[in-house]
C-alpha cells in the first residue's frame, strides 16, 4: 500500500513539474515572438523595444501616398502625430488615403520599414487602438 | 408575411424543443413510451426549424429586401447561389445556419436506434436545451427577421464581394457542421453520466458521430484555408489568424479524442480522459463561436462588435462547461475502476499523443488570450502572430511523428514483443535520412526545424508503405484508415515544408508587351481587357507564362470594382502544376502606366489541402466500416 501512495506521489510530481516547465517554455516562446502595437502617438512618447517588430495602425494621411517603381511611401496618422512608411510589395485593395491601415515592420531612423501591409477587409473599420 | 411566418415558425420551434427537454425531465425516460413521445417532440422542433429556415432562404432567392438583414447582405444583381449563401455571410444568418446544423445533427441521433433507451433520452433532452439557448441567443440578440417596413430599399446592400466566390458557399456550411457535431458525444457521454452505469460503451456508440463530425470539420478547415490562398492574394495557405486558430483548436481536440475513443472503447482504459476530452472539444467549438461573434479579438473575420451578444454567449457557454464539469467531477467515480496502461501498448502511445495534443491546445489558447491579458496587466497592445506558432507547432509535430513512427505495430494491451519489427523502422530511417541529406546538398540554406520536418514526413510515409507492401506479401492484415491518416500527417508535414523551402515570389513593375523572367519563368504582359458583368466591372489582365520547358500558358488576373458598395478587389490567377503554382496578382497602376504585378512561385501547396483530404478519407472509411459492423 505504501509503495503504491509513493509511486502515486512520484506521478503526480512529475506531472506537475512537467506541465510546470511546458507552461514556462510556452510564456517564453510568447514573450520572446509577440509583436507590439502602436499609434503614431505612442511611437514619439513611448520607450520602443529595440530590434523588435513592431506593428503601425492608424489612417493613411490624404495626399501622402507616393509610389515609385515597386516601392509605395506614405503616412500613418492618428491625427496627432504621424509616422512615414516605406513598402516594396503590393498593397491590399481596402488600401487607400484616409481609411485604416495596419503596417507590421521595424523602425528606423527614417520611419517605418514595413515587411507587411493590413487594411482590414471592411470599409467602415477602424483600429481598434483609434476608436478609445 | 412570408418573413413573419418564418419568425413565427423559429419561436415555434423553440418552445417546441424546451417542450422535449421538459418531457425528458417529468417523463420516466426508460420506458418505450416515453422514448416515443420524446422522438417526436423533437422531430417536430426541428421540421418546424427547417421550414422557417426553408422560408428564409425562399425570401432571399426572391430579393425581399423588407427583410432588413437579406438587405443589407444581398443584391438582386447577384447570382441565385450568392442570393443563398448571403444568408451566411455575416452573423445573424450564419447563427441561423449555425443552429439548424445543431439540430440537424440531433435529428439524425433522434432517428437513430439505441438500445439504451434512458441514455439516448436524456442525451436528446440535452441537445434540446442547447438548441433552445442559442435559438433564444438568436431571437433575442440577433433576429434575422427583423423588417423594415412600411419603406423597403429597392435594392440590397449586396454581399461583400471579398465573400463573392464559390468558396462562400462551400466553406461555412462544413466548418458549421463540423463544429456542431460533436454535440452528439458531448451530451450522450453527460447522459451516461447521468444514467450511472459505467457498463455502458458510450464510447462506441459514439465513435461513427464523432469521426464524421471530424470529418466535417477536417473538410471546412482545409476549404477555409483554399479559399483564403486564392481569394486574399497573399499566396499564404495559413496566417495564424485568430479566428483560423478557434477552428485549430477544436480540430485538434477532436483528433485527440477520436483517438482516445478507439482506446477507451477498446481496453477499458482512459475513459476518464476521453469523457473529459468530449465536454473539451464541444467547448472549444462553443468557443470559437463566441470569440468570432463577441468581436472581443481582432480579426479579419471578425463579425461587428456588440457587447451583449458577447455577454449572452460567454454566460450560455460558461454555464454549460459548468454544469457539464461539475457533473464530471460528481460521477468521476464510475469510471476509476480501469485497467492500468501498459507500457509500449497502443494505448500508452495514444496517451502520448494526447499529451501532445494537449500542449498545442494550451498553447494556442495561449496564443489567442495573451494580448488580452497583457493588454490589462501591462496597458500595452500586442499581437501573437506566426513565429510564436511556428516555435511551438514544429518541435512538437517533430517529435509526435517519431513517437507515431515508432508506435505504428504497437499493439492493444501488451508491449512489443519481437525486436525484429525495427527492421522495417531501421529501413524508413535509412530512406529519409538520404533524402534529407539530398535536399541538403541540393539546398544549403535550409534551418534545421524545417530539413527535421521535411526528415519525419518522408520517414511516417515511408514507414507506412513498407508496412502496407510487407502486409500485401505476407496476407496480414492493415488498418487501412490508420495508415491514410496517417500518411496524409506525413504528406503534410513533407509538403508543409517544402513549401517554405522552395517557394519564393518577386514583384514587377511592367507595361503590356513587356517581358520579365524569375526563376525559370518567363512572364509577358499581353494585354488589358476591359468587362462588364453584372454586377461588377473588371480590368483583366493577359499574361503569357513560359516555363523552364518552353510550355506556354495564360493567365487572367483582374482588378473588380463592385456596383453596389464601389469596393475594389482583385482576383488572382493561378497556373497549377503537379510540382508548382505559378500565381499572379494584380497591384495597383503606377503613374507612368505600368502595373504592379506580383509573381508568387508556390510548390507543392496542392498538397497540403491533398493531406487533409487523405484524413477525410479515412475518417470515412471508420464511419463506413463501423455503420456496416452495426447492421
Amino acid at each position: 500500500m505504501k509503495q503504491h501512495r509513493k509511486k502515486r506521489l512520484l506521478n503526480i510530481l512529475l506531472i506537475s513539474s512537467l506541465s510546470g516547465a511546458g507552461v514556462l517554455m510556452v510564456l517564453y516562446a510568447l514573450n520572446t515572438n509577440l509583436d507590439y502595437f502602436f499609434t503614431p502617438s505612442e511611437i514619439i512618447s513611448k520607450e520602443l523595444p529595440k530590434n523588435k517588430r513592431v506593428k503601425v495602425g492608424g489612417m493613411v494621411l490624404e495626399g501622402s501616398v507616393e509610389r515609385d517603381s515597386s516601392n509605395i511611401k506614405f503616412v500613418i496618422t492618428d491625427y496627432q502625430e504621424s509616422i512615414s512608411v516605406q513598402y516594396a510589395g503590393i498593397v491590399p485593395d481596402l488600401f487607400k488615403e484616409g481609411s485604416g491601415v495596419v503596417a507590421l515592420g521595424y523602425i528606423d531612423k527614417n520611419g517605418l520599414k514595413a515587411e507587411k501591409i493590413l487594411a482590414k477587409h471592411d470599409e467602415n473599420y477602424m483600429p481598434p487602438a483609434l476608436k478609445d | 408575411m412570408l418573413v413573419e411566418i418564418s419568425h413565427y415558425l423559429s419561436i415555434l420551434s423553440t418552445a417546441v424543443f424546451l417542450l422535449t427537454f421538459t418531457l425528458v425531465i417529468i417523463l420516466d425516460s426508460a420506458s418505450r413510451h416515453s422514448e416515443i413521445l420524446i422522438r417526436r417532440s423533437y422531430s417536430h422542433g426541428f421540421v418546424l426549424f427547417l421550414i422557417s429556415f426553408l422560408i428564409y432562404v425562399y425570401l432571399a432567392i426572391t430579393d425581399n429586401f423588407s427583410v432588413i438583414y437579406i438587405s443589407q447582405h444581398s443584391n438582386s444583381l447577384l447570382p441565385t447561389f450568392y442570393k443563398v449563401a448571403s444568408i451566411w455571410s455575416a452573423h445573424e444568418g450564419s447563427m441561423f445556419l449555425w443552429i439548424l446544423f445543431l439540430s440537424l445533427w440531433g435529428f439524425a441521433f433522434n432517428l437513430s436506434k439505441d438500445s439504451e433507451t434512458r441514455i439516448k433520452n436524456i442525451s436528446i433532452g440535452i441537445i434540446s436545451l442547447i438548441i433552445v439557448g442559442f435559438q433564444l441567443f438568436l431571437l433575442i440578440t440577433s433576429n434575422p427577421f427583423e423588417t423594415n417596413l412600411p419603406y423597403p430599399p429597392l435594392n440590397g446592400a449586396d454581399i461583400n464581394p471579398v465573400l463573392q466566390d464559390p468558396g462562400l458557399v462551400i466553406h461555412p456550411p462544413f466548418l458549421y457542421l463540423g463544429y456542431v457535431g460533436f454535440v452528439i458525444p458531448f451530451s450522450y457521454g453527460l447522459a451516461f453520466l447521468i444514467n450511472s452505469n459505467e457498463s455502458v460503451n458510450w464510447e462506441k456508440k459514439t465513435k461513427s458521430w464523432s469521426v464524421f463530425a471530424w470529418v466535417c470539420l477536417t473538410i471546412g478547415i482545409c476549404l477555409g484555408s483554399w479559399w483564403a490562398y486564392y481569394e486574399l492574394g497573399w499566396g499564404g495557405y495559413w496566417f495564424w489568424d485568430p479566428v483560423e486558430n478557434v477552428a485549430l483548436m477544436p480540430w485538434l481536440a477532436a483528433t485527440a479524442f477520436v483517438h482516445s475513443l478507439s482506446v477507451a472503447s477498446k481496453s477499458n482504459t482512459l475513459r476518464i480522459w476521453t469523457l473529459l476530452l468530449s465536454i473539451i472539444v464541444f467547448s472549444l467549438s462553443l468557443f470559437g463561436a463566441f470569440i468570432v461573434r463577441s468581436g472581443i479579438i481582432d480579426s479579419i473575420h471578425s463579425f461587428a462588435n456588440d457587447p451583449q451578444r458577447g455577454m449572452y454567449l460567454l454566460a450560455f457557454i460558461g454555464a454549460i462547461l459548468f454544469l457539464s464539469l461539475s457533473l464530471f467531477s460528481a460521477k468521476i467515480n464510475l469510471l476509476t475502476a480501469q485497467n492500468e496502461l501498459k507500457s509500449q501498448s497502443k494505448e500508452s502511445f495514444i496517451s502520448l499523443n494526447n499529451i501532445f495534443f494537449g500542449v498545442l491546445i494550451f498553447s494556442t489558447m495561449m496564443g489567442i488570450t495573451y494580448p488580452l491579458i497583457y493588454e490589462l496587466a501591462y496597458n500595452q497592445k500586442i499581437s501573437v502572430g506566426a513565429p510564436f506558432y511556428n516555435a511551438i507547432y514544429a518541435p512538437i509535430t517533430i517529435l509526435a511523428s517519431i513517437i507515431l513512427v515508432i508506435s505504428i505495430e504497437s499493439r492493444w494491451g501488451r508491449g512489443f514483443k519481437e525486436a525484429k519489427k525495427y527492421n522495417q523502422l531501421y529501413v524508413s530511417i535509412l530512406i529519409s535520412g538520404l533524402a534529407t541529406l539530398a535536399l541538403r546538398y541540393f539546398k544549403s540554406d535550409i534551418s534545421l526545424i524545417i530539413l527535421a520536418s521535411f526528415f519525419v514526413g518522408i520517414l511516417i510515409i515511408s514507414r507506412y508503405l513498407i508496412l502496407i507492401s510487407i502486409n500485401l506479401r505476407t496476407n496480414k492484415y492493415t488498418n487501412i484508415q490508420s495508415a491514410i491518416a496517417h500518411m496524409g500527417l506525413g504528406l503534410l508535414i513533407l509538403s508543409i515544408s517544402a513549401n517554405s523551402i522552395f517557394s519564393s515570389e518577386r514583384v514587377f513593375n511592367m507595361k503590356p508587351n513587356e517581358t520579365k523572367d524569375y526563376m525559370g519563368v518567363s512572364l509577358t504582359f499581353d494585354e488589358l481587357q476591359l468587362i462588364n458583368n453584372s454586377n461588377h466591372d473588371s480590368i483583366r489582365a493577359a499574361f503569357k507564362v513560359t516555363d523552364i520547358n518552353g510550355r506556354i500558358s495564360m493567365l487572367y488576373p483582374e482588378k473588380r470594382k463592385y456596383f453596389a458598395r464601389g469596393q475594389i478587389t482583385s482576383e488572382t490567377a493561378i497556373k497549377i502544376t503537379p510540382k508548382r503554382d505559378i500565381y499572379i496578382t494584380l497591384g495597383d497602376q503606377l503613374e507612368n502606366g505600368s502595373w504592379v504585378v506580383n509573381l508568387q512561385l508556390n510548390y507543392f501547396i496542392r498538397y497540403i489541402w491533398f493531406s487533409a483530404i487523405l484524413m477525410a478519407i479515412s475518417g470515412l472509411i471508420i464511419v463506413g466500416k463501423s455503420s456496416r459492423a452495426r447492421s
